[in-house]
Protein backbone atom coordinates (compact mmCIF):
# COMPACT_ATOMS: atom_id res chain seq x y z
CA UNK A 1 0.00 0.00 0.00
CA UNK A 2 1.65 3.24 -1.14
CA UNK A 3 0.87 6.30 1.24
CA UNK A 4 0.25 9.60 -0.55
CA UNK A 5 3.25 11.94 0.48
CA UNK A 6 0.46 14.80 0.85
CA UNK A 7 -1.51 12.16 3.21
CA UNK A 8 1.97 11.45 5.08
CA UNK A 9 2.97 15.01 5.69
CA UNK A 10 -0.43 15.81 7.10
CA UNK A 11 0.07 13.49 9.41
CA UNK A 12 3.31 14.37 10.33
CA UNK A 13 2.19 17.76 10.61
CA UNK A 14 -0.33 17.60 12.82
CA UNK A 15 1.64 14.84 15.05
CA UNK A 16 4.41 17.43 15.14
CA UNK A 17 1.51 20.08 16.44
CA UNK A 18 -0.17 17.68 18.68
CA UNK A 19 3.03 16.47 19.94
CA UNK A 20 4.70 20.21 20.26
CA UNK A 21 1.63 20.88 22.80
CA UNK A 22 2.85 18.25 25.06
CA UNK A 23 6.24 20.40 24.87
CA UNK A 24 7.48 21.10 28.97
CA UNK A 25 9.04 23.52 30.69
CA UNK A 26 10.93 22.55 33.54
CA UNK A 27 10.25 22.40 37.23
CA UNK A 28 11.61 25.75 38.53
CA UNK A 29 13.22 24.67 42.39
CA UNK A 30 10.83 26.94 43.87
CA UNK A 31 7.96 25.06 42.24
CA UNK A 32 8.90 21.52 43.74
CA UNK A 33 6.39 21.63 46.91
CA UNK A 34 3.78 19.33 45.77
CA UNK A 35 6.34 16.72 44.08
CA UNK A 36 7.95 16.67 47.47
CA UNK A 37 4.91 15.70 49.07
CA UNK A 38 5.24 12.05 50.52
CA UNK A 39 2.37 10.70 48.76
CA UNK A 40 4.01 11.68 45.58
CA UNK A 41 6.82 9.10 46.22
CA UNK A 42 6.91 6.02 44.42
CA UNK A 43 6.77 4.04 47.84
CA UNK A 44 5.17 6.24 49.77
CA UNK A 45 5.36 3.45 53.19
CA UNK A 46 8.64 1.88 52.65
CA UNK A 47 7.81 -0.93 56.16
CA UNK A 48 4.26 -1.03 54.72
CA UNK A 49 5.98 -2.27 51.44
CA UNK A 50 8.50 -4.56 53.02
CA UNK A 51 5.55 -6.28 55.21
CA UNK A 52 3.40 -6.53 52.47
CA UNK A 53 6.67 -8.16 50.37
CA UNK A 54 6.99 -10.74 52.68
CA UNK A 55 3.78 -12.27 53.41
CA UNK A 56 3.25 -12.21 49.40
CA UNK A 57 6.89 -13.73 48.90
CA UNK A 58 6.13 -16.65 51.74
CA UNK A 59 2.57 -17.16 50.00
CA UNK A 60 3.37 -17.18 46.65
CA UNK A 61 6.65 -18.10 46.15
CA UNK A 62 6.06 -21.45 45.05
CA UNK A 63 4.24 -19.48 41.81
CA UNK A 64 7.83 -18.46 40.32
CA UNK A 65 6.87 -14.74 39.94
CA UNK A 66 9.06 -13.36 42.37
CA UNK A 67 12.21 -14.84 44.43
CA UNK A 68 12.64 -18.39 45.53
CA UNK A 69 9.96 -20.97 45.82
CA UNK A 70 8.04 -21.85 48.84
CA UNK A 71 5.37 -21.72 51.21
CA UNK A 72 3.75 -20.62 54.67
CA UNK A 73 2.35 -18.28 56.06
CA UNK A 74 4.47 -15.01 56.04
CA UNK A 75 4.13 -14.94 60.12
CA UNK A 76 8.36 -15.03 60.64
CA UNK B 1 12.96 13.72 -2.92
CA UNK B 2 9.87 12.94 -1.20
CA UNK B 3 11.11 10.28 1.20
CA UNK B 4 14.11 12.83 2.57
CA UNK B 5 11.33 15.70 2.67
CA UNK B 6 9.23 12.81 4.94
CA UNK B 7 12.60 12.09 7.00
CA UNK B 8 12.95 15.80 7.76
CA UNK B 9 9.37 16.24 8.74
CA UNK B 10 9.61 12.98 11.35
CA UNK B 11 12.99 14.19 12.41
CA UNK B 12 10.99 17.77 13.30
CA UNK B 13 8.04 15.69 15.14
CA UNK B 14 10.56 13.82 17.11
CA UNK B 15 12.63 17.17 18.35
CA UNK B 16 8.75 18.93 18.78
CA UNK B 17 8.06 16.16 20.79
CA UNK B 18 11.15 16.20 23.02
CA UNK B 19 11.08 19.80 23.26
CA UNK B 20 11.75 21.81 26.45
CA UNK B 21 12.56 25.51 27.19
CA UNK B 22 15.55 25.98 29.02
CA UNK B 23 15.84 29.82 29.86
CA UNK B 24 19.71 30.54 30.58
CA UNK B 25 20.46 31.36 34.34
CA UNK B 26 22.12 34.57 34.30
CA UNK B 27 24.21 34.70 37.42
CA UNK B 28 23.87 37.79 39.59
CA UNK B 29 26.71 37.66 41.36
CA UNK B 30 28.86 40.50 41.27
CA UNK B 31 26.24 42.28 40.20
CA UNK B 32 23.65 44.81 42.42
CA UNK B 33 21.30 41.97 44.16
CA UNK B 34 17.71 42.87 42.15
CA UNK B 35 15.74 45.32 44.14
CA UNK B 36 12.47 43.76 46.34
CA UNK B 37 10.44 44.18 48.57
CA UNK B 38 8.14 41.25 49.80
CA UNK B 39 5.96 40.73 52.69
CA UNK B 40 6.74 39.72 56.22
CA UNK B 41 5.79 35.76 56.57
CA UNK B 42 2.24 35.52 58.62
CA UNK B 43 2.32 39.31 58.65
CA UNK B 44 0.80 40.35 55.38
CA UNK B 45 0.54 43.73 56.31
CA UNK B 46 4.25 44.43 57.17
CA UNK B 47 7.18 45.10 53.94
CA UNK B 48 10.37 44.77 53.56
CA UNK B 49 12.45 45.89 51.35
CA UNK B 50 16.02 44.96 50.29
CA UNK B 51 16.79 48.34 49.87
CA UNK B 52 16.23 48.90 53.37
CA UNK B 53 18.92 46.97 54.43
CA UNK B 54 21.77 49.44 52.26
CA UNK B 55 24.91 49.66 54.29
CA UNK B 56 24.93 46.02 55.96
CA UNK B 57 26.04 42.67 54.90
CA UNK B 58 22.67 40.43 53.97
CA UNK B 59 22.90 37.09 53.83
CA UNK B 60 19.63 36.07 51.76
CA UNK B 61 18.35 32.60 52.46
CA UNK B 62 15.67 31.15 49.96
CA UNK B 63 13.76 27.93 52.17
CA UNK B 64 10.47 26.07 51.56
CA UNK B 65 9.09 23.74 54.24
CA UNK B 66 9.70 21.28 51.85
CA UNK B 67 13.56 21.53 51.51
CA UNK B 68 15.29 18.70 53.42
CA UNK B 69 18.73 20.65 54.20
CA UNK B 70 16.86 23.82 55.39
CA UNK B 71 15.57 21.96 58.65
CA UNK B 72 20.33 21.60 58.72
CA UNK B 73 20.56 25.25 58.09
CA UNK B 74 17.97 26.83 60.22
CA UNK B 75 19.63 26.38 63.55
CA UNK B 76 23.20 27.23 62.43
CA UNK B 77 21.94 30.21 60.60
CA UNK B 78 20.15 31.29 63.72
CA UNK B 79 23.65 30.57 65.80
CA UNK B 80 25.15 33.18 62.82
CA UNK B 81 22.54 35.72 63.29
CA UNK B 82 23.18 35.91 66.88
CA UNK B 83 26.76 35.91 66.91
CA UNK B 84 27.47 38.57 64.22
CA UNK B 85 26.48 42.57 65.01
CA UNK B 86 22.88 43.21 64.00
CA UNK B 87 24.63 46.76 63.12
CA UNK B 88 26.51 45.37 60.22
CA UNK B 89 24.78 42.21 58.88
CA UNK B 90 20.98 40.78 58.55
CA UNK B 91 19.55 37.53 57.71
CA UNK B 92 16.77 37.87 55.87
CA UNK B 93 15.11 34.52 54.80
CA UNK B 94 12.59 34.12 52.10
CA UNK B 95 10.24 31.30 51.68
CA UNK B 96 8.80 29.81 48.90
CA UNK B 97 6.42 27.77 49.85
CA UNK B 98 3.17 27.63 47.22
CA UNK B 99 0.95 26.09 50.07
CA UNK B 100 0.61 28.47 53.29
CA UNK B 101 0.31 25.74 55.81
CA UNK B 102 4.18 24.35 55.46
CA UNK B 103 5.76 27.54 57.10
CA UNK B 104 4.60 27.75 60.33
CA UNK B 105 4.56 23.96 60.84
CA UNK B 106 8.46 24.47 59.89
CA UNK B 107 8.84 27.53 62.04
CA UNK B 108 7.22 25.65 65.19
CA UNK B 109 9.96 22.84 64.69
CA UNK B 110 12.63 25.25 63.89
CA UNK B 111 12.32 28.28 65.40
CA UNK B 112 14.57 31.27 64.47
CA UNK B 113 14.94 35.23 65.32
CA UNK B 114 15.51 36.56 61.87
CA UNK B 115 12.65 37.40 59.29
CA UNK B 116 11.41 35.26 57.18
CA UNK B 117 9.77 37.06 54.24
CA UNK B 118 6.94 35.40 52.07
CA UNK B 119 7.20 35.24 48.17
CA UNK B 120 5.21 32.16 47.09
CA UNK B 121 4.98 32.92 43.02
CA UNK B 122 8.40 32.86 43.52
CA UNK B 123 8.96 36.11 41.46
CA UNK B 124 12.28 37.54 43.41
CA UNK B 125 13.69 33.57 43.51
CA UNK B 126 13.56 34.28 39.12
CA UNK B 127 14.93 37.41 39.77
CA UNK B 128 18.00 36.02 41.48
CA UNK B 129 17.99 33.22 39.28
CA UNK B 130 17.65 30.07 41.48
CA UNK B 131 18.77 26.58 40.58
CA UNK B 132 18.32 24.68 43.37
CA UNK B 133 16.83 24.58 46.96
CA UNK B 134 18.02 25.98 49.16
CA UNK B 135 20.05 28.61 47.86
CA UNK B 136 21.72 31.87 49.85
CA UNK B 137 23.45 34.72 48.32
CA UNK B 138 25.26 37.36 50.41
CA UNK B 139 25.58 40.49 49.61
CA UNK B 140 27.72 43.34 50.50
CA UNK B 141 27.35 46.65 51.97
CA UNK B 142 27.27 48.47 48.41
CA UNK B 143 24.07 46.07 47.43
CA UNK B 144 26.49 43.76 45.13
CA UNK B 145 26.10 40.16 45.18
CA UNK B 146 29.22 38.63 46.60
CA UNK B 147 28.21 35.09 46.37
CA UNK B 148 25.81 32.48 45.63
CA UNK B 149 25.81 28.98 47.47
CA UNK B 150 23.26 26.28 46.16
CA UNK B 151 22.46 23.79 48.17
CA UNK B 152 23.53 23.41 52.38
CA UNK B 153 25.60 21.28 54.01
CA UNK B 154 26.36 21.71 58.32
CA UNK B 155 29.85 22.38 57.30
CA UNK B 156 29.31 25.30 55.18
CA UNK B 157 28.23 27.67 57.42
CA UNK B 158 32.26 27.82 58.77
CA UNK B 159 33.35 29.21 55.38
CA UNK B 160 30.32 31.02 55.64
CA UNK B 161 30.54 33.14 58.40
CA UNK B 162 34.27 34.19 57.52
CA UNK B 163 32.94 35.79 54.55
CA UNK B 164 30.53 37.65 55.37
CA UNK B 165 33.13 38.56 58.49
CA UNK B 166 35.16 39.69 55.92
CA UNK B 167 32.80 41.61 54.55
CA UNK B 168 31.56 43.49 57.54
CA UNK B 169 35.73 44.10 58.16
CA UNK B 170 35.88 45.97 54.92
CA UNK B 171 37.66 43.26 52.90
CA UNK B 172 35.87 42.33 49.18
CA UNK B 173 38.86 39.78 48.47
CA UNK B 174 37.83 36.34 47.68
CA UNK B 175 34.71 37.26 45.75
CA UNK B 176 33.82 33.62 45.05
CA UNK B 177 32.14 32.33 41.86
CA UNK B 178 28.76 30.23 42.47
CA UNK B 179 29.29 28.03 45.60
CA UNK B 180 27.64 24.47 44.92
Amino acid sequence: MRIKFGTAARVILVSAALLGGCATTPVQPWERGRLARWDMRWDPDPLQTAMREHTHFSKEGSNGEIGAAGGGCGCN
Amino acid sequence: MRNSLARILSTIVMFVACATTHAAVETVVGKPAPAFELPVLGSESRHIALESQRGKVVLLDFWASWCGPCRQSFPLYEKLHGELPAQDFTLLAINLDEMADGPAAFLFEHPVSYTSLADPAGDVAKKFGLVGMPTSFVIDRDGIVHSRHTGFKPQDIDALRSEIRGLIAGSTDGRQADAH
